[in-house]
């Protein structure tokens, strides 16, 4: 039985994938070649036995729109279950109002009207899998008012500059929730992930408007972290923050790695995609593919290291991919080396044949473009 | 029904025993092709992408797959409103005793009354175990245009290989005057592709007559065509070029896998204005380890390639562990190679694994070896 309302939240304003996100809401953004980010929470919610989604659009809801559709490819029943895209009409005029508590103020009819005691909050820019049935149980059985989910990491000094940061006392209470400054290595990156009553969540939303109109869900829960009891659940196996372009580049660079991509991947929990019905992809004699993640509809003639394709990907005779994200449709011509790059969707090397950035500070193509 | 009036009947109750094993639980339209297709995608595809609505599939041989799978319309588009996939396998009626599908012409007899229900002007007969691509709306055009009773798409074959079809001898202006199954001396080399337009009203009534005929065949190669052309009705042969594989045998199966293989070929299946659709799997891309080496293949999704694959074809989800080679072979969906084995000119059926270090097939075979079962590893 499900008992929890699923909303899916989008990315604040302090977060900005520079390039990639000009063009799509992040969790619309291309990963790992056939999904879109935002398959991930939905497909956790899907598996979780969650069947009613809210999915928040901030801006440019095309792309998700289009992806999402009826949801059908997420396994959601279609009678009994749904998937709604929302979004605040009134922030696209000011940016300044353009909040999550704005968007779910303006949607609350929608979230009451679902019969669900809980919610589950989830981001649309993160990409792990969580069993939420079981989180949701931890969270009733240990009577917390809130439960948010972490994950401890030692690289917080040189990642994750856009995330929050939870500092918990010996009983995984949370005491405070701050941004990463990146002045210690070893933290709890909160993941954006809430559950509760459903009944506080719109009290919460309520009292963050009143409290000023600038507020997030963020900003009100930390705010409450003296008044309610707040738990922290951490965590384990692959977590990546897409909240900032090399975050983006090394989340998609690091899953080339089986193991890693295994942490990810469970065969038990599926991680469901819109098909595109591409065909399988085409080698040639020419080409030689190494350490790489390919997806359908590719024509490879050149040769592939380290990298990751997306659907539909022609990459000629004699160029050189390497350390590189494609997305779909990008072309790489003959004779062209591109090496550390994020291609967007259906750009075309062509003329410039030397595309290299340095590896710590991997360079974007613009989508559409030709070089 | 809406966009051209022509409803198409699909022929799905072949078993293809020349498939062997392949065959043993599913039909032969069901059989896999292409790194992701089962054969009836082809032309439920070309249906859709023809604007064709309605479609009803005639199964008979080992249906509960093939049943279930095309029952699924929305996979190709089938499914909007007066749009659909219909699963026909023989049924018992009020008027009728339940039997099996006699023959071709048998399939459509018994599903008049399903037929009747949507009064088409137009009715196209498609085989189901086919590989090609069709637009038959322009085949439609063609048979209106030439104000025909009938219309068979036909395809020039080499003429030392026309004995093995039906061949049609057309006059000049394309109509069919003469039809002779698998002939000795054939006449020409025009070979029937088994895809066939009828006007509904007067095949109904041909119809209608051959089921009470105790000496027909009850098919449309054998007995309707020939009825036709003795009533000297207006038959037109229908020139498809293109690509176009009948595929009896495992040999043949393994042919028209390696043609994908070629650069350009034929069959193009990335042409996007003609898209081939079929069951959605949920895996990753395709996982080529570091020490892998692909060369002319066609991989699928799901695939994890952490050995040597050449000139072949992976379907999803197959896997090439570290140091074992796959050479001029097809992997069904799933197939395993595990470490150190060496696959040559072989088709694993789907599922089955070869072991560490097991040596399957030969270089210099004849044929084509069917692996349908696991093979042991040598330690």
């Amino acid at each position: 039985m499900s008992k929890a309302l699923g909303i899916i939240n989008f990315a604040g304003k302090h977060i900005w994938v520079d390039g990639l996100q000009s063009y799509r809401p992040l969790g619309a953004l291309s990963f790992l070649g056939r999904y879109r980010i935002i398959d991930f929470p939905i497909s956790n919610m899907s598996n979780s036995g969650i069947d009613q989604i809210q999915v928040y659009v901030r801006r440019k809801p095309r792309s998700m729109v289009e992806h999402l559709g009826t949801g059908r490819h997420y396994n959601i029943n279609s009678k009994r279950g749904k998937l709604q895209v929302l979004f605040s009409e009134n922030g696209v005029e000011n940016d300044v109002y353009n909040t999550d508590i704005a968007a779910y103020l303006e949607n609350m009819k929608c979230i009451e009207e679902i019969n669900c005691p809980y919610v589950v909050i989830a981001p649309s820019y993160m990409v792990y899998c969580e069993n939420y049935s079981s989180l949701l149980k931890t969270h009733i059985e240990s009577e917390a008012d809130i439960t948010l989910l972490y994950h401890t990491v030692d690289n917080a000094k040189e990642a994750y500059f856009n995330c929050n940061i939870l500092e918990l006392n010996r009983q995984k209470g949370v005491l405070s929730i701050e941004q990463n400054h990146g002045n210690a290595k070893n933290r709890n990156i909160f993941m954006d992930t809430y559950v509760m009553k459903k009944d506080l969540f719109i009290e919460l939303v309520r009292k963050a408007k009143k409290m000023s109109s600038m507020f997030t869900l963020t900003d009100i829960v930390k705010a409450e972290c003296g008044e309610l009891d707040i738990r922290g659940v951490s965590h384990r196996g692959f977590f990546a923050s897409v909240t900032d372009f090399k975050a983006y580049y090394d989340a998609n660079i690091s899953l080339i790695d089986l193991k890693t991509a295994k942490s990810l991947f469970d065969p038990e929990w599926p991680i469901y995609t819109r098909t595109n019905d591409s065909c399988p992809t085409q080698y040639f004699e020419t080409g030689s593919v190494k350490s790489s993640v390919v997806s359908n509809g590719c024509l490879v003639e050149g040769t592939v290291e380290n990298s990751v394709i997306g659907r539909g990907c022609v990459i000629k005779k004699d160029a050189v991919v390497k350390n590189s994200v494609l997305l779909p449709g990008a072309m790489v011509g003959a004779g062209v080396h591109v090496e550390n790059y994020v291609v967007d969707k259906d750009a075309k090397l062509i003329r410039g044949k030397e595309i290299v950035a340095a590896p710590e500070n991997p360079g974007y193509i613009k989508r559409d473009d030709v070089l | 029904m809406k966009q051209n009036n022509m409803l198409a009947m699909i022929l799905a109750g072949g078993r293809g025993s020349r498939l062997h094993e392949l065959t043993n639980k599913v039909a032969k339209p069901a059989v896999f092709y292409g790194g992701k297709y089962r054969i009836i995608d082809f032309p439920l595809s070309n249906c859709a992408n023809s604007g064709i609505d309605v479609v009803g599939v005639l199964t008979q041989y080992e249906s509960i797959l093939l049943n279930s799978y095309v029952a699924a319309g929305r996979r190709w588009g089938l499914d909007a409103k007066e749009s659909g996939v219909y699963v026909l396998p023989p049924r018992e009626k009020a008027d009728a005793n339940l039997d099996v599908y006699r023959g071709t012409a048998d399939a459509i007899s018994q599903n008049i009354d399903f037929i009747d229900t949507f009064s088409p002007e137009y009715l196209l007969i498609l085989s189901g175990d086919h590989i090609y691509k069709m637009n038959y709306a322009k085949m439609l055009a063609y048979h209106k245009e030439c104000n025909a009773d009938a219309t068979i798409a036909v395809i020039e074959v080499p003429m030392r290989e026309a004995s093995r079809f039906g061949i049609m001898n057309a006059d000049e202006t394309g109509r069919i005057m003469e039809f002779e199954e698998k002939p000795e001396k054939p006449k020409s080399n025009l070979a029937s592709m088994g895809i066939y337009i009828f006007n509904w009203k007067a095949l109904r009534k041909l119809l209608m007559d051959d089921i009470k005929n105790p000496d027909s065949h009850h098919d449309f190669g054998k007995d309707i065509i020939p009825t036709m052309l003795n009533e000297d009705k207006r038959l037109f042969a229908y020139k498809f070029k293109g690509y176009w594989k009948d595929v009896g045998t495992i040999d043949s199966l393994w042919e028209a896998n390696m043609d994908l293989l070629d650069k350009n070929n034929e069959l193009d299946l990335n042409d996007l204005t003609w898209k081939i659709y079929t069951e959605d799997a949920a895996t990753l891309p395709h996982y080529v380890g570091p020490d892998a080496k692909i060369s002319r293949a066609f991989i699928n999704q799901g695939c994890v390639i952490e050995g040597e694959v050449k000139n072949s074809v992976l379907f999803t989800g197959a896997t090439v562990a570290a140091n074992a080679k796959v050479i001029d072979s097809v992997l069904m969906p799933g197939a395993e190679v595990e470490e150190g084995a060496v696959v040559t000119r072989a088709l694993v059926a789907d599922g089955v694994k070869i072991g560490k270090n097991a040596v399957v097939g030969s270089a210099d075979s004849e044929h084509i070896e069917l692996v349908s079962k696991r093979v042991k590893g040598v330690e």
